[in-house]
């Protein structure tokens, strides 16, 4: 292909689709989503579910205080490392085909540590902000990190085993058309993944290191403003990004389908099946309590982590 | 590596300003600080300064929550001074009107409990129920707190034949929805998990200090002010004290929930047994002199009301003890040995209302400063 | 299993329990005690509702008749109760919100 157009059709995919504004307003959409199906199963209305653009919208007017105790710069610069580091992960997630926008890299691995970087963010954020609140938050998100990485990499290292070792996202997702979700064939895995989801997305039970009524909002206690929009943003195109990284590895990723005669791109299948993820973290998050930070660590190494090894263990032995 | 976390004045937790320091290791609780004072309004020097009639809706401000149970002490002690005693349909109906409210204050706790350990959900659908509640209050005595019921010498409301029918449906359902709630506190994993063994008060240690109301309770105190020192009606029902063992913040929350359905039983009665009669007789303007204490049983344990009178027709002088001003000392036991996760939980467990509760300020003579008693000062002081 | 389950479906599946206040509204019941009104016609300008105000929200105009200042009246219905030609009517009014402190009275 002739070169200008190589780098023009990167550069739509970089900031159009799905790169910085598909994955923000699918993102807001997701969190407006999530808020009214909770609202309505709280017996209340709720707001509408365009609420998340406004709200972002209001933050970027408001004024962007730095405090005068905290580290300067990298209290300043946390919220774009966490920022961009998911925009690469949307890029490298199988969106609209098998093959995600940027297939150069993109491989199992890097996905699972790249997924780490906005907790990273969100972590060195609480610990430059000079609050107790925002130390006490990122103690408790360094624990729980630690608690469901186990589980997370033991499930997705299932996933590369029975898919014949492939570590491509491009490899599993062929894996599955040819052979069927991988949720039928690794249910216990693909549990195991499900209950991590809340822990890293930092749902109820497992906001512990964000906990409204213990440390008012934890790591990012002291950022308003612009900032704290953007670590917003972030936060729920992680979402996103979770949902889509469990599409692609246990529900078949997007695939396109004929019904009655009509072509259904597979950008759709891929919407669908991340909002039925979202649908049942909301669940999760509406029925529970928070849960005390020793409680998750012993809650993901032990009976995640469990069902999670048997599953591994039972693929690479049989 | 210990540092301070402060909580409040200002603080998701707290629903009223009060300002906590919590020395902590990591997540562990070493020493605690507070101090009072952000809510207090001088209301016992008000009372100095209006006639006892005004005075009653004085008294029935200092509390939100528990305006109605205020209202009810108050004007029994001013007719304990007046040598007036309301007629016995009067005193069914303040009955009813606190137990009505102690229903919803102990709803109102557990939407309060529900949302401190994060379970937003249980926290709408404990003040869903608890609406149904407010509308019967709204439609005996024309509003939802303040209810301007009481007067000296008897009540300015009245439980009529039509409102029967929504007394009896909203009893039901709030049966029904109680015995769920306390089915999904005491079984639910992630609740137990939260409230099981925190915040821990003994019974020795609840006798030792003096705390009241369901929080003693919970401690396996059986003490009620309904049954050991009547007021109102209680003379002639009969309640049934619901106590607990442990004394953490599950047995808190079984307490006030199997109060709820007790309530529920004492509203059928009464309303079942309202005598005939009058709603209130005359009372004097100018009150003889004297002095009268009054203790009934708020939602959050015992309240002391005391006036003072020299014969005029306002008070000389008028004191309120209100049961969180007694539970304070409860806090810092429970809360030692805890986590920075339990503290929220803890400090509800024991229903604080502080706006209640300020009423301890110091004027140095000489100096005419105000100062406020932090709580190492108060003990030096008791020491002295 | 989460206790809830049950009530939360239930929940989803049914109309919310909130009113859309300003178009939907509720009615208060009948002894509502809102905005008081005096009938001028009936009042005998005897005063006592002046006195009896816990506040002190009423004062009386120049045709001695009562005027509510509703930012200092608690709404507690003792003038109601107080005048003896039952002058005073507790109305339903409930929203009394005014952009000018000076405009807060009823007559």
């Amino acid at each position: 292909m002739v070169l200008w157009a190589e780098v023009l059709t990167s550069i739509v995919k970089f900031l159009i689709f799905p790169g910085i504004v598909f994955s923000f307003v699918v993102g807001l959409f997701f969190e407006g989503i999530d808020r009214k199906i909770s609202a309505h199963m709280q017996h209340r209305i709720g707001p509408p579910i365009w609420q998340p653009f406004l709200d972002v919208g209001k933050l970027f007017t408001k004024e962007d205080i730095t405090p005068s105790n905290a580290e300067g710069w990298l209290f300043n610069f946390a919220p774009y490392l966490g920022f961009g580091a998911i925009i690469t992960v949307m890029l490298m997630l199988p969106v609209y085909a098998a093959q995600p926008a940027f297939s150069a890299a993109a491989d199992l691995i890097v996905i699972i540590y790249l997924l780490n970087i906005p907790a990273l963010a969100i972590m060195l954020a609480g610990v430059s902000s000079s609050s107790s609140f925002g130390t006490v938050g990122t103690e408790r998100y360094v624990v729980q990190l630690f608690a469901f990485e186990l589980p997370f990499i033991i499930a997705s290292l299932t996933v590369a085993a029975q898919a014949n070792w492939t570590l491509s996202l491009e490899g599993i997702v062929a894996y599955q058309q040819a052979n069927g979700w991988l949720l039928w064939e690794l249910p216990l895995a693909a549990a195991a993944i499900l209950l991590v989801a809340p822990g890293k997305l930092l749902k109820t039970p497992f906001d512990i290191p964000e906990a409204e009524t213990e440390i008012v909002y934890g790591p990012l206690t002291e950022y308003s403003g612009p900032k704290l929009a953007v670590f917003n943003v972030m936060e729920n195109i992680k979402i996103l990004a979770v949902a889509g990284f469990i599409t692609a590895l246990f529900l078949g990723g997007p695939t396109a389908h004929v019904i009655a005669g009509v072509q259904i791109p597979a950008i759709v299948d891929f919407l669908i099946k991340t909002i039925a993820i979202l649908i049942l973290i909301t669940l999760i998050r509406t029925v529970t309590a928070r849960l005390r930070i020793h409680q998750a660590l012993k809650f993901y190494w032990g009976f995640v982590a469990i069902i999670a090894l048997i599953n591994l263990v039972y693929v690479m032995v049989i | 590596m210990s540092f301070v976390v402060p909580v409040g004045p200002q603080h998701p937790a707290l629903e009223e300003p009060e300002h906590f320091r919590f020395t902590v290791e990591g997540e562990e609780i070493v020493d605690v600080d507070f101090r009072l004072g952000y809510m207090h309004r001088g209301i016992e020097k008000a009372f100095e300064e209006k006639s006892f009639p005004r005075a009653l809706y004085l008294a029935e401000r200092i509390c939100g929550i528990c305006s109605g149970i205020h209202s009810i002490a108050c004007v029994e002690a001013v007719e304990e001074l007046a040598g007036v005693e309301a007629p016995r349909r009067a005193r069914f109906l303040r009955t009813v009107l606190a137990e009505l409210e102690r229903v919803h204050s102990h709803l109102l706790w557990a939407g309060i409990a529900a949302h401190e350990i994060g379970f937003m959900t249980l926290f709408h659908l404990t003040w869903r129920d608890r609406e149904h509640v407010l509308d019967v209050l709204e439609m005996l005595t024309g509003n939802r707190v303040n209810y301007a019921a009481n007067k000296i010498g008897g009540v300015r409301f009245d439980v009529e034949p039509k409102h029967l029918g929504k007394i009896s449906n909203v009893l039901d359902d709030l049966e029904e929805d109680a015995l769920r709630y306390m089915d999904v506190f005491t079984s639910d994993r992630t609740i137990t998990a939260r409230c099981e063994g925190e915040g821990v008060l003994s019974k020795g240690e609840a006798l030792r200090l003096a705390t009241v109301g369901p929080t003693a309770r919970a401690s396996g105190v059986d003490e009620d002010m309904r049954r050991d020192d009547p007021f109102a009606a209680y003379g002639e029902i009969d309640v049934d004290v619901k106590t607990a063992e442990g004394g953490d913040v599950l047995a808190n929350a079984e307490v006030r929930l199997s109060e709820i359905l007790e309530s529920i039983n004492i509203l059928r009665n009464a309303v079942e047994q309202l005598p005939e009669g009058p709603l209130s007789v005359d009372a004097p303007k100018k009150i003889p002199e004297g002095q009268a204490t009054n203790r009934v049983e708020a939602p959050r344990g015992e309240l002391l009301y005391h006036f003072k009178s020299d014969g005029g027709e306002k008070p000389s002088r008028g004191k309120v003890r209100t049961p969180t001003m007694a539970n304070i000392p409860a806090i810092i036991e429970k809360l030692k040995g805890e986590t920075i996760a339990e503290i929220p939980i803890v400090v509800a467990s024991i229903d604080p209302c502080f706006c209640c509760t300020e009423r301890v300020q110091i004027v140095d003579k000489n100096t005419g400063k105000t100062q406020t008693l932090t709580k190492k000062e108060l003990r030096e002081m008791r020491e002295e | 299993m989460p206790k809830l389950i049950p009530d939360v479906l239930k929940n989803l599946f049914s109309k919310p329990f909130t009113l859309k206040y300003p178009f939907e509204k509720r009615e208060p019941p009948e002894n509502f005690r809102g905005k008081p009104k005096v009938d001028r016609e009936k009042c005998v300008s005897c005063g006592l509702c002046e006195r009896i105000c816990p506040p002190g929200a009423i004062t009386l105009d120049d045709e001695e008749k009562p005027v509510f200042d509703l930012g200092i009246c608690i709404y507690c219905a003792e003038c109601v109760d107080a005048c003896p030609v039952e002058a005073i009517e507790k109305t339903k009014e409930y929203e009394l919100g005014v952009y000018d402190r000076s405009k807060a009275i009823s007559k």
